[in-house]
């Protein structure tokens, strides 16, 4: 092996390359990790607070609550089933419905969706996560409304003690905020079941029922029993694969996005890598020839090389994992195409991300410094007599 | 050609009591202590002494690559010492003609377009360029060699395309640094032969620093500098 | 031989560096080119939208539809001098159906009203045969050629398709349709993927609740240039109804989806940005090495006496040249690959998304002036340390 500071002490030498070649790893390796963490921090938040032991049931072709739509009288004959966890003789569980409202985004051009939850007392039983912030909890039956921490002051109307219209004359008043451990629920309007079904013309039904179970394992004699009966066209999942799903198409779609993109940014990284180790190597002609009259092995030479490129992208690579954690303060506002609404979320530090990233420096480092370091290992030790 | 016939000529470098230090880690160096020196013009000399003797500077002077720190330098008429960056280097395009020890061409262009490189910076049509190159390029004997790039050339004929585009411009002064310093004898030979050439016949005032005695010899004069000061 | 010329000699003296500075840039380029494209390809979309093509619907959510009466008070609306201020108007319903046999491919399936549907979507073109078959078909269908082709669906195929919105028959049974014909367009307003059929036969189906609903209505106004007044109008015939309508012309209406998919755009857009600092830093690698590599013929230069000025924009030239030497076969990467591959691809594939996908002339421009520029920018620094270069110090490294 060749000593290795005589490679660092190269990269020294080169400072200003060296630099402009970490920056370039750097900046892929950024925009590679924020785009991981971007699509972990839209799992993390629409999978957040997923309780195994709640079911969501649905109708059998929906694929998420907007979709699907369960008839009121449904409601019962499903809550009425086995399975379920009681609470003074009663299943706890109950319907709600989701509906979408355009509202005009404050900041940004034009409106966007928001999702609107008709809830019960029921909904809050099993959400135990939630709970009011500021101001209070909206008194069933009224014309009240929450919001979620997430859109707070993101849309026209949603602050304290502002209002939306949701039908002639019938503004809905913000009473109160609410947290749920960042799930995303935080992204939505939650108002009494029966004035969101007013309002929206849905008095024959909701669109799903959430129920407790009586335990998490009985998911699937609760399913055989609903699903078996045709006529209810009715499906049943536990919340956590539910939210899986919903997050699925854009976490998906960020993934594959900043696969696509990293990999032709890395193309930019790698040849700036080539470049300088290119001209590291042609620089010291004679000094390897030197290193190999002294009898340094050929492939003592190629690995003192690719080192010297890999010191380089590993900088860079660590160099820009830290610029994407610092973003991972900032909340980021996206359409999830699953409910047609925004979801207000942010970086999420991933283990993936940073395996992914790493992975990703080392790899520049090793195809951006393998021709050069082979050219090095083929330099003849006579390189060292001619000047 | 006598001191007095070449004084009546006039000086083709005058400097007076140029003082020249340079301060390396804090410490000042005086390189050059109140030097007087007079060339005349059409005069051919050599300039010798010991490493560190300050010759280069003096020569760095001449051709006003470098400032003095105190006193005159007057070159083809100029006053050196008075002059910009800017100026002294329009000045030095049209008054000198540098000849380097290791030739310095551009190993991208051709021996013809080496020595065109200077006429780049003169209001010229580039076929009036090529003529004066060529016409240049005779003079040192090298006009076989013109479409040659300078790899593949020898070191004396390097030597000879950098002397031709060191007269390409018609200067009234030539410097030499170290001319021969690379070369074998008989190549050294051939470029002093040169010099001659270009004093004798046409009239250029040349100032070279050589380690070379044999190529001081051939000198009309040998001026040697130590410590600062000249002999 | 003159000073460009020299710049471009320098530029060939070292082809390993300019083979890969070259290929940096084109790929560089080619990246920008795909990102903005597909930023523009959305804004691009909202050109192909009409002024005078109103779309009215419910002012709280699109979830929720009109009654059928509304689509008749659109048409008939007349301005303050009696005159009409809609010219044609026809009514349409998203029914989200699904194709079994294609379970995760999603198209866009609409119920409209097949007499007065293709007057005010007059982009649609349907053979004549095959526009009277849809007129005497109840259950029949017109389906773009490009879903067609994708399905391998023909003329005289029955389809049945699941609606999670609407559910099943009225009478338990499923939803049946004919496909009567297929459909071309003569704009990209209207993208060639969508299975339309008629909004009668939709309405025999539905559960009584859901009878005589729209979805939303669409209008042409008479007077392009007047349609803000006549949006404006539109909804204020409704103003005091209880459900109340929100209209818009077909530019804002897309203009309101992009506003959903604005923090895509805005990421896109940062990243063409972050490519084109990659650009930089390889340009400035690569002349920043060269130039240094040749600090002794700068320096013998400025001893002939070229001036720090001609030196510097010697290094400038050649930095801007290397950056067009990757542009051009970065635009030609990017006509290749973004324009006729991608572009094909993706408006075959995800027309919902990009109905055009096309490199824009100007998008080339925009490459190969950022090129220049940023080549231009890279040649700076080493640019200002050449006509800054110490003569006698630089001469002496040399010997």
């Amino acid at each position: 092996m060749i000593p290795y500071q005589y490679n660092l002490r190269s990269i020294w030498v080169r400072r200003v390359t060296a630099i402009i070649t970490v920056l370039g790893v750097a900046l892929v390796t950024a925009v590679l990790a924020a785009a991981l963490m971007l699509a972990a921090g839209v799992k993390k938040s629409v999978s957040v607070g997923g309780q195994d032991d709640v079911a969501i049931i649905m109708r059998a072709g929906a694929t998420g609550e907007l979709e699907s739509g369960v008839d009121e009288s449904a409601v019962g004959l499903v809550l009425s089933q086995p399975g379920l966890a009681q609470e003074n003789g009663k299943p706890i569980g109950g319907g709600e419905l989701l509906v979408v409202v355009a509202l005009d985004k404050l900041g940004a051009m034009g409106f966007s969706n928001v999702n609107m939850r008709g809830y019960s007392d029921q909904s809050l039983k099993l959400r135990p996560n939630l709970k009011v912030v500021e101001g209070a909890l909206p008194k069933p039956g009224t014309d009240e409304a929450m919001v979620g921490r997430g859109i707070l002051g993101r849309f026209k109307g949603l602050t304290l003690g502002d209002q939306i219209s949701v039908r002639k004359n019938r503004p809905l008043r913000i009473v109160g905020v609410f947290e749920d451990g960042g799930s995303g629920a935080e992204s939505e309007i939650w108002a009494d079941v029966n004035t969101v079904r007013a309002a929206f013309g849905r008095q024959g039904g909701v669109s799903v029922v959430r129920a407790r179970l009586a335990s998490a394992g009985g998911i699937e004699a609760f399913r055989a029993v609903i699903e078996a009966d045709k006529r209810l066209g009715l499906k049943v999942k536990s919340e956590p694969d539910f939210l899986a799903a919903q997050s699925e198409g854009l976490s998906k779609f960020l993934t594959i996005m900043g696969f696509i993109v990293s990999l032709f940014f890395s193309l930019g990284a790698i040849i700036g890598a080539t470049i300088t180790m290119h001209a590291a190597v042609a620089h010291r002609t004679r000094e390897i020839g030197t290193l190999r009259a002294l009898g340094f092995s050929r492939s003592a030479i190629l690995l003192g090389f690719l080192m010297e490129a890999l010191v380089m992208t590993i900088t860079g690579g660590a160099i820009g994992l830290l610029a994407a954690l610092a973003l991972s303060t900032t909340k980021i506002s996206m359409m999830n195409p699953a409910t047609w609404s925004e979801l207000v979320f942010a970086l999420a530090p991933s283990p993936q991300a940073f395996i992914t990233a790493g992975i990703f420096s080392v790899g520049m480092g090793l195809l951006g410094g393998f021709l050069p370091a082979v050219r090095a290992s083929r330099i003849s030790p006579l390189a060292a007599l001619r000047s | 050609m006598s001191a007095e016939q070449s004084k009546s000529v006039g000086s083709a470098i005058s400097i007076k009591g140029v003082v020249k230090e340079f301060t390396r880690g804090g410490q000042t160096l005086r390189v050059l202590n109140s030097l007087d020196l007079e060339v005349p013009e059409g005069s051919f000399e050599a300039l010798m002494g010991p490493s560190g003797s300050g010759k280069s500077t003096l020569l760095n002077l001449i051709a006003g690559l470098d400032k003095p720190t105190s006193g005159e330098i007057t070159v083809a008429g100029a006053r050196l010492d008075r002059m910009s960056d800017a100026e002294i280097t329009s000045w030095r395009a049209a008054n000198v003609g540098i000849v380097f020890q290791s030739y310095n061409l551009l190993p991208v262009l051709t021996a013809l377009e080496n020595v065109e490189l200077p006429l780049l910076l003169h209001k010229m049509t580039s076929a009036e360029r090529k003529k004066r190159a060529q016409i240049a390029l005779e003079i040192v004997g090298l006009s076989d060699r013109m479409g040659h790039y300078p790899r593949m050339l020898s070191g004396g004929q390097e030597q000879r395309v950098a002397i031709a585009r060191a007269i390409v411009n018609d200067p009234k002064v030539i410097i030499g640094d170290e001319p021969t310093g690379d070369l074998d004898r008989n190549s050294a030979d051939e470029i002093l032969k040169l010099f001659e050439q270009l004093n004798r016949e046409l009239g250029k005032t040349i100032i070279m620093v050589t380690h070379d005695p044999e190529a001081a010899e051939r000198a009309t004069v040998i001026r040697r500098l130590n410590k600062g000061v000249l002999a | 031989m003159n000073l460009p010329g020299l710049a471009v000699r320098n530029i060939y003296r070292n082809p390993v560096r300019l083979a890969l500075t070259v290929a940096g840039v084109a790929v560089a380029l080619l990246t920008f080119v795909t990102l903005r494209t597909a930023v523009m390809s959305w804004d691009e979309a909202k050109n192909y939208t009409l002024k005078d093509r109103l779309v009215t619907r419910h002012k709280i959510t699109f979830v929720m539809d009109l009654p059928k009466n509304y689509a008749d008070d659109v048409r008939d609306l007349k301005g303050a001098d009696g005159k009409p201020l809609i010219r044609a108007s026809t009514f349409l319903n998203w029914f989200g159906g699904k194709d079994p046999a294609h379970e995760n491919d999603f198209f866009a399936t609409i119920a409209a009203d097949h007499n007065t549907f293709l007057t005010v979507y007059d982009e649609i073109k349907i053979p004549d045969d095959q526009l009277k078959a849809f007129n005497e078909t109840r259950n029949g269908a017109v389906v773009g050629d490009l879903l067609a082709t994708k399905f391998n669906w023909k003329v005289g195929d029955n389809i049945t398709l699941e609606s999670p919105i609407y559910g099943l028959r009225e009478n338990g049974e499923p939803w049946t349709f004919k496909i009567v014909g297929l459909y071309s367009t003569t704009s990209k307003a209207v993208d060639r993927q969508t299975f339309y059929f008629r909004w009668d036969y939709m309405n025999d189906g539905v559960r009584a609740e859901a009878k005589d609903r729209v979805g939303w209505i669409a209008s042409r106004s008479v007077d392009a240039a007047h349609a803000a007044e006549v949006t404006a109008a539109i909804d204020k015939r409704f103003d005091d109804a209880d459900t109340q309508t929100l209209t818009q012309d077909e530019a804002s209406f897309f203009q309101g989806f992009m506003g959903m998919v604005s923090s895509v755009l805005a990421i896109m857009s940062y990243l063409s940005y972050i490519i084109l600092a990659i650009l930089g830093l390889i340009l400035a690698n690569a002349i920043s090495m060269s130039v240094r590599e040749r600090t002794n013929e700068y320096a013998s230069m400025k001893a002939i006496g070229f001036h720090a000025k001609t030196l510097a924009s010697l290094i400038l030239t050649e930095s801007t040249l290397i950056a067009l030497a990757g542009a051009i076969p970065g635009v030609i990467l990017s006509y290749l690959i973004v324009d006729v591959a991608l572009g094909d691809f993706l408006e075959y594939n995800l027309a919902n998304f990009f109905p055009v996908f096309r490199v824009k002339i100007w998008t080339y421009a925009e490459a190969v002036a950022a090129a220049t520029v940023i080549g231009l920018f890279a040649g700076i620094v080493p640019a200002l340390t050449v006509a800054r270069l110490n003569v006698v110090e630089n001469l002496r490294r040399v010997a």
